[in-house]
């Protein structure tokens, strides 16, 4: 109970100051403004977290919290995903019954290229993933789709993600689709609303409650939370994609999980990735 | 002596004694108790005096000290600490009255689900409703189609709360 109160604490003081540091823009189509969105949550993160670069962020909790740090590192001399981004490399450039392969789906023969999602597909009117056009590239192939959440579709995107290591995030919005802005600002909107039975926000835990413990966890920042996806979790003991964590995380408020690559899922997937640009894709990541 | 002399010393030592012992009470009086009593002001008979908590803060407390079935006074009115499904639930426990909680509490669970604001433990409570009424056990069904209700309630207010009030956590 001490510790419950403990946290409620510290959770209503760190959400008083941030409520006072709320402005009355960027909520709605007329003044959402991504961008200067992007710059407040760097800013906030360094007036949290002042001895933490920026760029540092792409490392999650272990960015903010020195213990947890230096456990990681000792895990990452070895890492756990290893195994499957050689599997999934395996099956990246196993050829379909029809003879084309994923290469054929993806530009740049798919190498290189997962720091440019998710992305606005104009033509289709909606946010596209990674794992989305994975299993879209099957599909159009005459093959199955894969599971969303674990297995042979998170080893091939930790594979395309091996390949994309140190590029640069840069998520576009077009600014003559609003269409997209709209995506975005429902991912926003996702990411700050409470709900489930616990009444927590995503930002709740990985904006105000960063670094902050719930029991013996302690939540990491939102800034640069997409960029080592898929993770091989200790807790799942395999890799995840980053829409198995979505569910995990709804789970854990107590709210009923919305089904992988939804269209909520994926917008929130384009609000999160934009807030990451300019920090580097580094995935595939261990996490606890 | 001069008699006026003697009559305006007299005053004036009254006067520093009754001085002297007020200072002494007001040191000796504990600090809580320095505070004036508030000012009773009379209501006017056509503008009533605001209720100092509201009736929901009010409800809220004393659900939280007494639960369920406690009797509170608010505002010149007698109120129970029960939640509507509650007295929902308090009817005879019978077929018909937990088929008919239960398809309520169904409908109120799509409604929030339709919303995107459904909680995770709702679904198999419903379903717990359904497999006591099948094994007979009524009362059992309507406590838990009860619960189930007011998750999806709640979960609707708090729909309605986040869309007037997600920015306030925006860092900006």
């Amino acid at each position: 109970m001490k510790i419950i109160k403990t946290l409620a604490l510290n959770l209503a003081v760190a959400s008083a100051s941030q409520a006072a540091l709320a402005a009355d823009s960027g909520f709605d189509m007329q003044t959402v403004d991504p961008e200067a969105d992007r710059i407040a949550l760097q800013n906030y993160f360094k007036a949290r977290f002042p001895e933490t670069e920026i760029a540092d962020y792409v490392n999650g909790i272990y960015a903010v919290d020195a213990g947890s740090r230096e456990q990681w590192e000792e895990l990452e001399e070895f890492p756990p995903y290893e195994f499957d981004v050689e599997k999934g490399e395996e099956l990246f450039n196993t050829p379909f019954a029809n003879g084309k392969g994923y290469a054929d789906c993806f530009e740049n023969g798919g190498i290189g290229i997962r720091h440019k999602y998710p992305y606005w597909n104009k033509d289709e009117g909606t946010v596209k993933t990674l794992e989305q056009e994975i299993n879209e590239c099957r599909t159009d192939n005459d093959e199955e789709p894969l599971a969303w959440g674990k297995g042979a579709i998170a080893q091939i995107s930790a594979y395309m993600a091996w390949t994309s290591r140190d590029k640069v995030f840069d998520i576009q919005i077009p600014a003559d689709d609003e269409r997209a802005k709209a995506a975005y600002l429902d991912g926003k909107k996702f990411f700050y609303a409470k709900r489930g039975q616990l009444n927590l926000s995503c930002a709740n835990c990985h904006v105000q409650g960063t670094n902050i413990r719930i029991r013996a966890d302690l939540p990491s920042p939102q800034l640069g939370h997409v960029t080592h996806f898929p993770v091989f979790r200790s807790k799942w003991g395999a890799l995840g994609t980053l829409h198995r964590r979505y569910s995990g995380c709804h789970k854990d408020s107590r709210s009923k999980p919305l089904k992988p690559q939804t269209e909520t899922f994926r917008n929130l997937e384009y609000f999160q990735s934009y807030m990451s640009n300019g920090l580097v894709a580094n995935g595939p990541g261990a996490r606890k | 002596m001069n008699k006026g002399l003697i009559i305006a010393i007299v005053l004036i030592v009254a006067v520093v004694l009754f001085m002297t012992q007020s200072d002494k009470k007001e040191v000796s009086e504990p600090a809580m108790t320095k505070a004036p009593p508030p000012v009773q002001v009379e209501p006017s008979p056509a503008e009533p005096a605001a209720p100092e908590v509201s009736l929901q803060e009010a409800f809220e407390m004393n659900r939280a000290m007494y639960g369920k079935g406690h009797s509170f006074a608010w505002n010149g009115e007698q109120h129970t600490t029960d939640h509507p499904e509650e007295i929902e639930a308090s009817k005879e426990a019978t077929q018909a009255n937990a088929e008919a909680l239960l398809a309520s509490a169904m409908a109120k669970n799509a409604e929030v689900a339709k919303l995107g604001f459904e909680w995770k433990l709702t679904g198999d409570i419903l379903k717990k409703a359904q497999q006591s009424i099948d094994q007979g056990n009524f009362q059992q069904a309507l406590n838990l189609a009860a619960q189930a209700k007011y998750h999806a309630r709640i979960g609707i207010e708090q729909y309605h709360y986040a869309q007037a009030n997600w920015h306030l956590s925006v860092p900006e």
